[in-house]
């Protein structure tokens, strides 16, 4: 192993690097000089997602515990992306007074879930992948809990990470199994061991599967995500259900299609009936709520239904559309929750009636909200129906019409209620609408980032196409 | 290894104390105790790992590699969970699960 | 000799288990905790993995379970006792861990562990632990050693970002 070699970790070792200058700052600046922590950390993330782009040679280190690919390294350059965008929405918060104290602890902590999140992706064996999953939660948990003046913050907090403390034993149980029948804990060697049904793989198979339901918030493992996101800052609930989910999805669907390829028709069975769970129930859920947060966490465990649809499948293709719809994602959910957060900073207001009569006071942030309901619903012009499209038809390839059917009707229901908060902007009437208020300009870039992107990304079709020739199937 | 026992019989005091932790995270209504029935969770699994390396691949540290790490994760997620545990009793002036807004599983 | 030792210590597991998830006083649940933990040690010094056996007692037995107490002891009166759990819920939840250990414990039956047969080349003491943590080849472990203080790290901070207060 030469030096050279370990520029093949650049994204993980540039992020470490800003996470250490951060550190650094914080240490040597006084009260006064603190609020350059926020620039730096952004114009360093922002480096680093620039270098995250260019070109990456493929190949593994350290024995095979850390592998980088094409596709990796493209799910770490959206990652990337996402979290900007997320800085840049949540800059007006972090900077109120009562947050402005941890500030530097903000990013710090922030930065390295990140990484944990890249360290994931990228493992070759399920020890790292261990490691990369917990650095992603446990500090999350501590973010969630930010808001000291919030009491839902704080059980927000301890909810995350005692259920995600939970789901990882199962998940451990489940790769402790493995490595008994196996005797690997690398990826490679123990898709080559795995010969044919042993019930004792299978069952492992299902701890493990399990234990990452939990994670991407899945019926029946759904049960801490609302009140999580509910109490939680905007931001962390927008990391939660964009990043954190995206990461967890991915590495979730690489260790299907490589580890347990054999098992396909035992865990295709399995999503089956998981997706339909999930889609309909997240939507019926998502029907009742009148507060914001809440609303897009049902709404986001209903998304998490249709990504499994890609996943199903086993094809590159579904391998692609699941990248695909996870970059198309986050933009239109970073455009939700950013005006969210905009609304929730300026005015503390966080339920759907409260949008009433929004249009007349402060138009555009009405459309931009709009439009990124209408991306999330699929429909036409923006780049959330292309996402689902091609999710619906990388299932129906292998021959899932049921499930399509279901997932078709799924999203008519779902029309209905990424509609609701549009009606009340522009139908309902209100005594008290949301008065007029002026943006910073910080909070407009990263909302226009994210809606550039969600209505830019629908028809670059070579975004899809480069995706697509890094992918692999079973 | 020992001798006169079979690896099954390990394995099925590790599984037994597995579900034991499940039961008491399902049961108990206390932050705490809820933290200490994971932390049974988690080390019926270091078990796990260890008599598994132990009985059946001697020749490599895989198992008691992961052992170890889990371990170590084990105690930053308690140092955070009783963080936050004690920001909770700071603002609830308890830490029962009933007594703490909504917070049901 | 060993198997009556192996005995002993497995009935203290379950045991103490068992103890520490349904004692209604929380102090003595934590107390119950930190036996199940200690025999623990005491299984991985009978099946000779020393080092592993000195880490459960120092980070678990020592670390873990101490830091336990003292937040009992902050945030909880000793003296409280729990009340009664709904017994709907302890059936129900009782159920559900019974039905899943018996189903795991026959699946586990079914399965035909084979012991490997050649000599054991290497002894887990602390130099091959020590060479493993630090060797970058083929299955070696730098690299989540490495990864590991991140989280340590980011733990750290995570955990003075939730204590801190603003100045006013």
């Amino acid at each position: 192993m030469s030096f050279e070699s370990l520029l093949l970790m650049r994204h993980e070792l540039l992020l470490l690097l800003a996470i250490v200058l951060l550190l650094i700052a914080e240490i040597g600046t006084n009260d006064s000089q603190k609020s350059i922590i926020s620039p730096l950390a952004i114009i360093l993330f922002a480096l680093h997602t620039i270098v995250g782009f260019l070109p990456l040679q493929e190949g593994s280190l350290f024995g095979g515990m850390f592998n980088t690919t094409n596709i990796v390294a493209t799910m770490k350059n959206i990652l990337n992306l996402g979290v900007l965008i997320i800085l840049l929405q949540s800059w007006k918060w972090l900077n109120a007074p009562e947050n402005k104290v941890k500030v530097s602890e903000f990013y710090i902590v922030l930065f390295s879930t990140l990484l944990g999140m890249f360290y994931m992706i990228s493992a070759g064996d399920f020890l790292m992948f261990y490691i990369g999953l917990e650095i992603a939660t446990i500090p999350l948990a501590a973010l969630a809990a930010f808001n000291r003046q919030e009491n839902k913050s704080a059980e927000a907090g301890i909810k995350l990470l005692l259920s995600s403390a939970l789901s990882s034993g199962i998940l451990l149980y489940g790769i402790s199994m493995i490595y008994g029948t196996t005797g690997s804990i690398y990826f490679a060697e123990i898709s080559q061991s795995i010969t044919g049904f042993e019930p004792l793989q299978v069952m492992a198979m299902i701890f493990f599967f399990s234990g990452m339901a939990f994670k991407i918030s899945l019926v029946p493992f759904h049960l801490w995500t609302a009140d999580v996101y509910e109490g939680a800052p905007v931001a962390i609930t927008s990391y939660l259900s964009v990043i954190s989910k995206g990461a967890a999805a991915f590495i979730f669907m690489v260790i299907l299609f490589t580890v347990f390829k054999i098992f396909t028709p035992v865990w295709q069975d399995m999503m089956t009936a998981i997706a339909i769970l999930t889609m309909t129930i997240g939507n019926l859920f998502a029907l009742r709520q009148n507060n914001l947060k809440r609303y897009l966490a049902f709404s986001s465990i209903a998304q998490a239904g249709f990504i499994l649809l890609g996943i199903i499948s086993g094809t590159a293709t579904g391998m692609a559309t699941v990248v695909y719809f996870i970059l198309v994602y986050i933009f239109s959910n970073l455009s939700a929750f950013g005006v969210v957060s905009i609304i929730s900073a300026y005015t503390g207001k966080d339920s759907i009636s409260d949008l009433n009569g929004m249009y007349k006071t402060n138009p555009k942030l009405s459309l931009a909200l709009t439009l990124a309901l209408f991306s999330l619903a699929g429909i036409p012009p923006v780049a959330g129906f292309f996402g689902k499209f091609f999710l619906f038809t990388a299932a129906a390839e292998k021959d899932f019409y049921i499930l399509v059917l279901i997932a078709l009707l799924n999203t008519i229901v779902s029309l209905y209620y990424y509609l609701m908060p549009v009606k009340a902007m522009f139908i309902n009437k209100s005594e008290l609408p949301i008065a007029y208020f002026k943006t910073d300009k910080i909070s407009q870039l990263g909302l226009a980032i994210s809606i550039i992107g969600m209505v830019v990304i629908g028809f670059a079709s070579p975004v899809y196409e480069t995706i697509l020739s890094f992918c692999f199937g079973i | 290894m020992i001798e006169g026992i079979d690896i099954t019989h390990i394995l099925i005091v590790s599984t037994c104390m597995f579900f034991i932790g499940v039961y008491g995270f399902l049961v108990r209504r206390n932050l705490i105790t809820i933290l200490m029935a994971t932390e049974l969770i988690l080390n019926a699994v270091s078990i796990n790992f260890v008599v598994l390396n132990k009985f059946l691949y001697p020749n490599v540290l895989q198992g008691y590699m992961f052992s170890v790490f889990i371990i170590a994760i084990a105690a930053a997620e308690a140092a955070v969970a009783i963080a936050i545990i004690i920001n909770v009793y700071r603002r609830y002036r308890t830490i029962n699960v009933e007594n703490v807004h909504e917070m049901k599983y | 000799m060993n198997v009556i030792f192996f005995y002993i210590i497995a009935a203290a597991i379950l045991g103490f288990s068992i103890l520490s998830v349904t004692s209604r006083k929380i102090l003595r649940a934590a107390t119950f905790l930190l036996f199940v933990l200690i025999s623990t040690a005491a299984l991985y010094f009978l099946l000779q993995v020393h080092f592993l056996a000195a880490v459960q007692l120092m980070v678990y037995a020592g670390g873990i379970a101490v830091l336990i107490i003292f937040s009992i002891l902050l945030t909880s009166n000793v003296d409280f006792t729990f009340e009664k759990i709904d017994w709907k819920k302890q059936l129900f939840s009782g159920l559900l861990a019974l039905g899943g250990a018996a189903i795991t414990i026959l699946t586990l039956l079914q399965f035909n562990f084979k012991a490997l047969i050649q000599p054991q080349t290497v002894t887990p003491d602390i130099r091959s632990f020590g060479r493993a943590f630090l060797s970058y080849g083929d299955g070696g472990f730098v690299l989540p050693f490495e990864v590991i203080t991140v989280l340590l790290l980011a733990a750290m901070v995570a955990a003075i970002m939730v204590a801190k207060k603003s100045k006013q």
